[in-house]
């Protein structure tokens, strides 16, 4: 089958490349011997696939070129956030000299024009990367038509901006396989879902970071995204749902079991600290457990990440008024090679080694 | 399966693009339909440029910040609060029983520890406000600082020497020049959540607006001896945009570029409210100098 998006075709690429190192290792070992023929057939089969991949995706053929691919990434983020804010700055010089008519005019054009822009570039660009840059201009560009529009109208600020912008961002995320606007569309998400909770509750939405607990309801349905709708076309998508959860559900949690006052919960505020430490540790363990079984490193990656953030937390809490420092490092140091000894046997029943193997 | 194409990304995002602006633009429209709801004939006094459009030198726009205050009876005749206009206030009419009708939950004493925990631990909530202009609020206002700065009179009068009295005094007849020439007459009197109710209180449309605002709950005091009383914090919008149609009134009223001094040119512009209690402004031009 052949592969529908770059990330698909860079993963058989790299297959290919380790199939072929591995190969010749095991020639030059003498456990395997291919006959001439099934060589050449080989050989072709796979110059073919890399040429079809590079023309159609510019897929990175070598270590180099992925060196390369790797500068490119950072550059053409960097370069979407400056050029966003370049647009925002753009708007603002400039803007208080048109009419009303004239300002609506630009901003819709500015939205629509960048959108056009970017279907354009997608189609023109294998690698990816200018599309990147043109896509979030075009969010960028969107965002502002709606800021400036309850600037220009004195429009009573709203979370419902909130849902076009995550719209927009996501459509352009999946038309054009990019994962930083389906990071700002899952961010939009999060802050509309979790003002709405707020809502609920009589606040007004600008408050609702104020009760943290408003975020879970975002957490608990971000995780599920990936589960419901599948994602294998689009390379790291559902990692990046799965991490957002993470995120979504412990940093909140983290706030809780340190503020228990910012609770809805109407019990002591340590009763609840204590609870959502407790808590912390809990769901983090079990992101690890979930992470291991799954096979998904980002949620082992994160799960760890809390747990040790959360633990560490604890020991400030204990021990740094009454320990002696050099105790108290010692201590973390301690425990940070616990986990690496913990780790390292979940690690082994993950791989299912032989005893003794690692 | 339809293939996802590129086409289909356009349709879709220029037509969440539109209908975003059509929701946007019909919403103005429907605000400023009719016959609004108020119209306040504000001068200099009552509209700021804020620091923060002051500071953006590279935003050509200009934004006036809406200049409120609050009556706060139990202040002393001698607090010149109008000086810190526009970070609210705790004034007598929000009573228990008001914070009650606006929801917020006023069930639990205030003189517990439980009480005290559970007050601070509500929310601001949006609600309807009421703008007064050069109403009873300011006249209570101008009274207070009149009686100041005749008691301060009075003492320097019964003080010739001391030359701590003849400050005092001066700066009570200051402060008394002041409130009649410089400060807000825009005061926040009532709150409430249906607007029909509070038009039908206030049925004067030149004299009262209604807006939306944040009023949240504040215990002053220690904790055994605390009363409850509602504050007003904020205007949900609290600057109003000046489009090129009226900048001319205004350019000239901007502060002094490098020091952030206000200007001494003064404008007169109307303010409406329209349906969704957005506020435009109708009417503008600019006045003389101090």
């Amino acid at each position: 089958m052949s592969p529908s998006s770059r990330g698909e075709a860079q993963q058989r690429t790299d297959a290919i490349r380790a199939f072929q190192a591995e190969l010749e290792r095991l020639e030059r070992e003498g456990v395997l011997a291919l006959g001439e023929d099934q060589r050449r057939a080989v050989a072709q089969h796979h110059a073919r696939l890399l040429a079809e991949y590079a023309r159609a995706f510019d897929i990175d053929r070598d270590v180099q070129a992925k060196q390369l691919s790797l500068g490119m990434r950072i550059a053409s983020f960097l370069g979407a956030l400056a050029l966003a804010a370049s647009v925002f700055f753009l708007f603002y010089q400039f803007w208080g000299l048109f009419s009303t008519t004239a300002q609506v005019a630009i901003l819709l054009l500015a939205a629509l024009g960048t959108l056009a822009a970017t279907v354009w570039v997608q189609g023109r660009d294998a690698t990816g990367y200018f599309t990147k840059l043109a896509a979030m201009v075009a969010f960028a560009c969107f965002v502002l038509n709606i800021v400036m529009l309850g600037q220009i109208f004195n429009i009573t600020p709203s979370d419902k901006a909130l849902l076009p912008w995550a719209v927009f961002a996501l459509v352009l995320a999946y038309a054009c396989d990019l994962r930083l606007l389906l990071a700002a569309g899952i961010l939009c998400l999060v802050a509309f879902v979790s003002a709405r909770t707020g809502t609920w509750s009589g606040m007004y939405w600008l408050h609702f970071g104020e009760r943290p607990e408003n975020f879970f309801p975002a957490a608990v349905a971000l995780f599920f995204v990936p589960l419901v709708i599948r994602h294998d076309r689009f390379a790291g998508f559902g990692a990046m749902y799965r991490v957002f959860a993470l995120l979504t559900l412990f940093l909140p949690m983290l706030v809780l079991a340190n503020w228990g006052e910012a609770s809805y919960v109407d019990l002591d505020p340590h009763v609840i600290k204590g609870s959502y430490q407790v808590l912390g540790f809990a769901l983090s363990a079990a992101a690890v457990w979930l992470g291991v079984r799954r096979q998904w490193p980002e949620v082992v990656n994160t799960g760890v990440t809390f747990f040790v953030i959360f633990l560490y937390t604890k020991f400030f809490d204990w021990w740094w008024e009454t320990m002696p420092k050099y105790l108290f490092f010692f201590v973390l140091g301690l425990t940070a090679i616990l986990f690496l000894v913990v780790l390292r046997r979940l690690r082994g029943v993950g791989q299912k080694q032989p005893r003794g193997f690692a | 399966m339809m293939r996802w194409s590129r086409v289909h990304t356009l349709i879709a995002g220029a037509t969440l693009v539109v209908l975003t602006n059509a929701v946007a633009l019909i919403g103005v429209a429907y605000n400023r339909s009719g016959d609004p709801d108020g119209a306040l004939a504000f001068t200099q006094r009552e509209l700021q440029m804020s620091y923060k459009w002051w500071r953006a030198r590279e935003n050509s726009g200009i934004g006036l910040r809406l200049v409120w205050r609050v009556y706060d009876e139990e202040v002393g005749d001698e607090s010149d609060t109008a000086r810190w206009y526009g970070v609210g206030g705790a004034p007598a009419w929000l009573t228990k029983a008001k914070l009650d009708e606006l929801g917020f939950d006023v069930s639990q004493p205030e003189d517990s520890d439980r009480g005290v925990r559970h007050y601070e631990r509500q929310l601001p909530k949006e609600v309807l406000v009421v703008l007064e202009l050069d109403g009873p609020a300011y006249a209570e206002a101008r009274e207070r600082a009149k009686r100041h700065a005749d008691r301060e009179e009075a003492l320097r009068t019964a003080n010739p020497d001391k030359k701590e009295f003849e400050q005092r005094s001066k700066e009570a007849r200051e402060r008394l020049e002041r409130e009649g020439q410089q400060y807000s007459r825009l005061f926040v009197v009532d709150a409430g959540l249906d607007v029909g109710g509070l038009r039908a209180k206030y049925p004067d449309r030149a004299h009262y607006a209604i807006a939306r605002g944040q009023v949240r709950l504040l215990l002053p005091g220690s904790r055994r001896s605390s009363k409850l009383k509602g504050y007003v914090s904020e205007l949900s919008i609290d600057e109003i945009n000046v489009t090129l149609e009226f900048r001319n009134a205004f350019e000239h009223a901007l502060p002094d570029a490098t020091t952030g001094m206000r200007s001494p040119v003064r404008f007169d512009a109307t303010v409406a409210f329209g349906r969704r209690l957005e506020p435009w402004i109708t009417a503008a031009a600019r006045g003389g100098s101090d």
